[in-house]
């Protein structure tokens, strides 16, 4: 039915990407430019007294040096956020150990870094607070005086009956669940270059939003959103924290104070000591079942660890606080949620955005209910999961559902009746296999936390040879947004895919989209390239009509860059281009589009309700494991992996998604998470902070299923998050399936698990 | 701080480069800053993820763990010299076709790594090439295409050699 959308398309950036040419952020570079340094808190909480920076500024080749003291930096928070908490550099207060005290532009790195050293802070010490328990504390230290308590936030959610549930439920399961700071991984470390000038500041970044920038870095420098421009460029990698982060404003400010133009890049021990990894949460879950198995009541604590920061502390947890709900027919629910702060890292949004560690605890519950009711765990799921049409308590309307195909699809794939059965019969003593499998849900955008609008924009250009090029209002940040986009465009103009290229965002020229997040920009994004070349489109025939002297554009077509009249009479796409051109006086075709979803809401600021978004994917993953009793070692063995994506665009591209978010949830599972202590990070590099390498990786199979989506563009809905979330709960599921030990806390190392095992720590049902 | 320099000249993709250096740059940095070839990326500077994978007379290195004056006198390849005029090498385009590109940022290091294998094992297996380069993180791919485009290119390349056409 289509040409174009649905066919396997190799990425439009892959040739600069795989000859080398592609500028990333940090190849980035500028005549004259300097190099810039951060100096970092050593202590997590502490007032700054003094700030000696003469050493730094003496030494040859230091060109700026700002401190704390220098200067009174606005207060800001990130897009969205009221409660403004951060300021440039430390004036006050540290918050955490690396804290961003003092900032050093050089003419070389080497400089920069020594003179760094060459500054000294004199810091009075204040009782730290790393335990958010301790920290909610009525005696505990106070992180930021103004607020008056470390409770940032907190969210009480209610919806029916729950003590009615719980009172005659049949079988009640409860637990706590928790998981550890994880930094992104991203390869390419967080970068900036910043040119201060008379008419304001220009950024050259590779960011996720450079609206969210935009905005940001005006109210942290104190200047008009007019004066700031930002330049994104290709990003080595993101999922989620590349959004607004400290080190660019910070970088503007030196090009400020210097003169120049300045380039920073974090090393990677920067970016496992000061970025904004995934929030750490503890949770209580407890759900209730009756005699059929069907949830009839769900209980839920949450309490994260936003760090010495908000940042989007509040737009996570509320993720947290109501998403896993819409899975399942519940109607009753009770949750309470707190936000804490706590004297370490600050966190941020990260693939998943709180639903990894909410579905984590109700998948693993899952788990434990079907065992006590003797039900089959897909099967309790099949009993529960939500359908299209549904309205949830949440007000979330399911316009498509495919959670019952991806459980069925998922079970028949994974021949999981069979190896449920036969899978006991390998134990070796040693070695135990298990099968275990878990579900979730996402979003297509997320109206939750930026109450600006909800939808994007883009703009389809076709110059006077034909060429076509797409103003997007969102990034691509390597999911290949960019190729869906010029696949859309070449499906709704009729032109080669190779016609058409699509431009890195900049705010002086692009459509203003909020950016890549919340798994908006195929559904959001793509509906506005699609309006957009369709009003391109309107344009080029209307031309035509005239070139085939018909009274209007009815009738004509365009296939493959020839655009034919009604009787069969064809001309070249180019020479209408030509031809428009010419009749506007060298003017452009613009096509223009929006797309606003419509029923789409904020959440009511106190019960949460609210349709967030315009269409909800959903996942069932099943994982298959061996695990060695007398070392607690976990392998992998095979992963199964069904989501309804709505539609799959570019197929190749999707399963890539998969196949990475796989990765990164094997990694959620069992080995990633930053080790701290005492405010500290100790695993600060790559060989100490596990990411799953090539041999690490099981045979995964993915199943693209399409329940075509009534708002996304051709169906499709978002992907590349929730393929993460389940993963975790379901090794975890499949870990209890072979030696019927459940661990409740991410990772799942080997020596978490061998304890277990062994009986020194509780991980058995029930106790 | 004193800090030694040498003259260093080292043959990049057959192009000489000269410079006076601090006996402290690596070769990673000399690459990417003295010769402005940024296709070699820098993920950690510790050894750790693989992006910075260059041939040094023909062998793959980490460019970030050893010295730019350690590499005096060597020829380097790196990704911006192996596509030529006939057009990309087997590996690129096995890379391109299989989907094995999300983000592009480990790719270089990934495919230099690939060549390096390629030419002491003309027909890794499976386990072969996940061995092989289980040194190269990728935090897009899950690896999976990156298998699959390094074995699309052993065939191809074996093909090529088959019927005489180019490269080994």
């Amino acid at each position: 039915m289509y040409s174009v959308i649905g066919k396997s398309t190799p990425l439009i950036d892959a040739f600069a990407k795989v000859t080398g040419r592609c500028v990333y952020g940090s190849d980035f570079c500028m005549d004259g430019m300097l190099y810039g340094a951060v100096l970092r808190s050593p202590i997590a909480h502490g007032i700054v007294k003094n700030a000696d920076a003469s050493h730094a500024k003496a030494l040859r080749g230091v060109r700026a040096v700002v401190t704390a003291r220098d200067m009174d930096f606005p207060r800001y928070s990130v897009a969205g956020v009221n409660f403004l908490d951060e300021q440039l550099l430390a004036a006050d207060k540290v918050r955490y150990i690396g804290d961003e005290v003092a900032v050093v532009a050089a003419d070389d790195q080497d400089t920069a870094n020594e003179a760094v050293s060459l500054i000294k802070v004199e810091y009075e010490e204040l009782q730290p607070v790393f335990d958010t328990q301790e920290a909610m504390a009525e005696a505990a230290p106070i992180i930021h005086e103004r607020l008056g308590t470390n409770i940032a936030n907190e969210m009480h959610v209610s919806h029916g009956d729950v003590e009615g549930a719980f009172a005659k439920a049949h079988v009640i399961v409860e637990g706590d669940f928790s998981s550890d700071r994880i930094h992104h991984g991203y390869l390419e470390p967080n970068a900036a270059v910043a040119r201060w000038s008379h008419s304001g500041v220009t950024f050259w970044i590779p960011t996720q939003s450079p609206v969210l920038a935009m905005m940001t870095y005006a109210k942290a420098l104190g200047i008009d959103r007019n004066n700031v421009r930002v330049i994104q460029l290709p990003l080595g990698g993101g999922f989620g924290g590349k959004l607004e982060y400290k080190l660019h404003p910070l970088c503007a400010l030196l090009s400020k104070a210097s003169g120049r133009p300045v380039k920073m890049v974090n090393t990677r021990q920067d970016e496992l000591a000061a970025s904004l990894p995934r929030m750490p949460m503890k949770i209580h879950m407890a759900l209730a079942f009756d005699s059929d198995g069907v949830l009839i009541g769900k209980k839920t604590g949450i309490i994260g660890d936003n760090g010495a920061y908000m940042n989007y502390g509040i737009g996570i947890l509320l993720s947290a606080t109501t998403r896993s709900d819409n899975l399942y027919r519940v109607k009753n629910i009770r949750t309470d949620s707190f936000l804490v702060y706590t004297n370490q890292m600050p966190t941020g949004a990260f693939r998943g955005f709180g639903c990894p560690q909410s579905h984590f605890a109700q998948e693993t519950l899952f788990d434990e209910a079907a065992v006590k009711l003797g039900i089959d765990p897909a099967d309790l799921r099949l009993i529960n999961a939500s359908q299209t049409g549904d309205i949830t308590p949440h007000n979330w309307k399911l316009g498509s559902c495919g959670l019952r195909e991806c459980i069925e699809r998922s079970t028949e794939a994974a021949d999981w009746h069979e190896k449920k059965k036969l899978l006991h019969e390998t134990d070796d003593g040693k070695w135990a296999k298990g099968i275990g499998i878990a579900s979730c849900l996402h979003v297509s955008g997320n109206r939750t936390f930026l109450p600006f609008f909800d939808g994007s924009s883009a703009l389809v250009k076709i110059d006077g040879n034909g060429k076509i090029m797409i103003f997007p209002g969102e990034v691509d940040i390597g999911q290949g947004s960019k190729t869906v986009f010029a696949m859309i465009a070449s499906e709704e103009l009729g032109v080669p895919i190779s016609w058409i290229s699509v431009a890195d965002m900049d705010t002086d020229t692009c459509p203003h989209g909020l950016g890549t997040f919340g798994d908006r920009v195929t559904t959001l994004g793509g509906n506005a390239v699609r309006n957009a070349a369709i009003d391109a489109r309107r344009q080029i025939l209307d031309v035509a009509a005239k070139h085939f002297s018909a009274a209007d554009s009815s009738g004509i077509t365009i296939k493959n860059g020839v655009i034919y009249s009604e009787k069969g009479d064809s001309v070249g796409f180019a020479d209408i281009a030509e031809a428009a051109s010419y009749q506007k006086a060298g003017g452009l075709i613009v096509g223009q589009g929006s797309f606003q979803p419509s029923d789409v809401s904020m959440v009511d600021p106190f019960t949460k309700v609210g349709n967030i978004s315009c269409a909800y994917p959903f996942v069932t993953q099943i994982a298959e494991v061996a695990v060695n009793r007398e070392t607690g070692e976990i392998k992998v063995l095979n992963i199964i992996s069904s989501h309804d994506l709505g539609k799959a665009i570019n197929p190749v591209m999707a399963e890539g998604q998969i196949y990475g978010a796989v990765a990164m949830g094997i990694g959620f599972a069992l080995t990633e998470g930053m080790i701290e202590h005492n405010g500290a990070v100790k695993n600060q590099s790559f060989k100490h902070s596990v990411m799953p390498r090539m041999t690490d990786m099981p045979p995964i199979k993915s199943l693209l299923i399409e329940s075509n989506d009534p708002n996304g563009p051709y169906g499709a809905k978002g992907l590349g998050e929730p393929a993460l979330t389940a993963i975790a709960p379901a090794i975890a599921n499949a870990v209890y399936d072979a030696v019927k030990v459940r661990i409740r806390s991410l990772p799942i190392t080997s020596e978490k698990l061998l304890e277990a095992i062994q009986g020194h720590t509780d991980g058995k049902d029930g106790e | 701080m004193l800090q030694m320099k040498q003259t260093v000249t080292i043959c990049i993709n057959g192009q000489e480069y000269t410079h006076e250096v601090k006996t402290s740059i690596t070769l990673l940095d000399f690459i990417r800053e003295k010769a402005c070839l940024t296709g070699t990326k820098k993920g950690c500077d510790n050894g750790d993820c693989g992006s910075c994978t260059v041939l040094l007379d023909g062998k793959a290195v980490l460019s970030c763990m050893m010295l730019a004056v350690q590499a005096d006198g060597a020829s380097v390849l790196t990704i911006e010299g192996l596509s030529d005029k006939e057009g990309l090498h087997p590996i690129q385009k096995a890379f391109i076709d299989s989907g094995a590109i999300q983000c592009g940022y480990c790719t270089p290091g990934m495919v230099m790594a690939a060549l390096a294998l390629l030419s002491v094992n003309p027909g890794p297996t499976e386990s072969e090439i996940r061995a092989a380069m289980a040194g190269h993180l990728c935090r897009c791919s899950g690896y999976e295409n990156i298998v699959k485009a390094v074995d699309t290119a052993a065939k191809a390349m074996a093909q090529a050699v088959y019927s005489g056409e180019r490269r080994g």
